[in-house]
């Protein structure tokens, strides 16, 4: 695609637009999407790696993934994990052509929001 | 199932030239994955901080290998969908996004490969 000059539609969350959850929550069911696939898909690959290739190799990840910086990374896939449940049922439920009034867009956006911030509270608790 | 308008099929496919097999190959991969949720939850539950003896000894069962590579398979083929999404829309360079997204289908497949041969693997207790 040739690089035009011509003028472009403002980013839909700089300070041009009215603050919406409809556009933040598009925009973060994709990060997750990306860090899990990024991170946390591969983080399990290695962890499954571990264990098959052996005790020393699934010990020292385990010793990684006790640590300050491994704890963060859990917690940041879980949180990938639960916002990309909610978020993905969201879409499900749309594609079955149900909940499309904007208030009812609205009302299941902050009840994926709460949801998996709930769900993150609950798995990091239960020892994670 | 074939949820295609027959006038598309005469003609060849959609715009984009897969007509709607990766639209609906994300959703058939989401809801599988959906199914999947509560058995990662409670694995996550058992093998957190788990120590060599009790990883292997539940990864030994039967159910957990074929879980494994049904979450496997299911997982990579969704993050290769979405990452081939992602690429599309923010990559404009045909190059570049054509490197990409081949880069993107052999790392999925590999780790597909990888996560199932691992799961035989622990469930033969090799």
């Amino acid at each position: 695609m040739s690089s035009s000059k011509r003028p472009m539609s403002p980013y839909m969350l700089g300070p041009y637009y009215k603050f919406q959850i409809t556009s933040l929550l598009s925009i973060l069911n994709r990060l997750t999407g990306v860090f899990m696939s990024v991170v946390s898909a591969p983080l399990l690959l290695c962890w499954l790696i571990a264990l098959a290739t052996g005790d020393v190799a699934f010990t020292g990840l385990s010793a990684w993934l006790g640590s300050i910086l491994g704890k963060l990374v859990i917690a940041a896939s879980v949180f990938s994990f639960s916002f990309h449940l909610f978020g993905g049922i969201r879409h499900l439920i749309w594609d079955a052509g149900w909940m499309m009034e904007m208030h009812q867009v609205n009302l299941s956006g902050w009840l994926a929001v709460i949801g998996s911030i709930v769900l993150t509270l609950i798995v990091m608790g239960a020892g994670l | 199932m074939n949820m295609q308008n027959p006038l598309a099929q005469v003609r060849g496919k959609g715009s984009s030239g897969g007509g709607s097999h990766h639209w609906r190959s994300q959703r058939y991969s989401a809801l599988i994955l959906l199914l999947l949720a509560p058995w990662v939850l409670t694995m996550g539950y058992t093998l957190a901080g788990a120590d060599y003896a009790m990883a292997i000894s539940v990864m030994s069962y039967p159910f957990n290998a074929g879980m494994v590579i049904m979450l496997a398979g299911t997982l990579f083929y969704h993050t290769q969908l979405g990452l081939q999404v992602v690429i599309e829309d923010y990559v404009h360079i045909p190059t570049l996004e054509f490197v990409l997204l081949l880069i993107v289908r052999l790392a999925c497949l590999v780790a597909f490969l990888i996560s199932a041969i691992a799961a035989l693997k622990l469930a033969l207790g090799a």
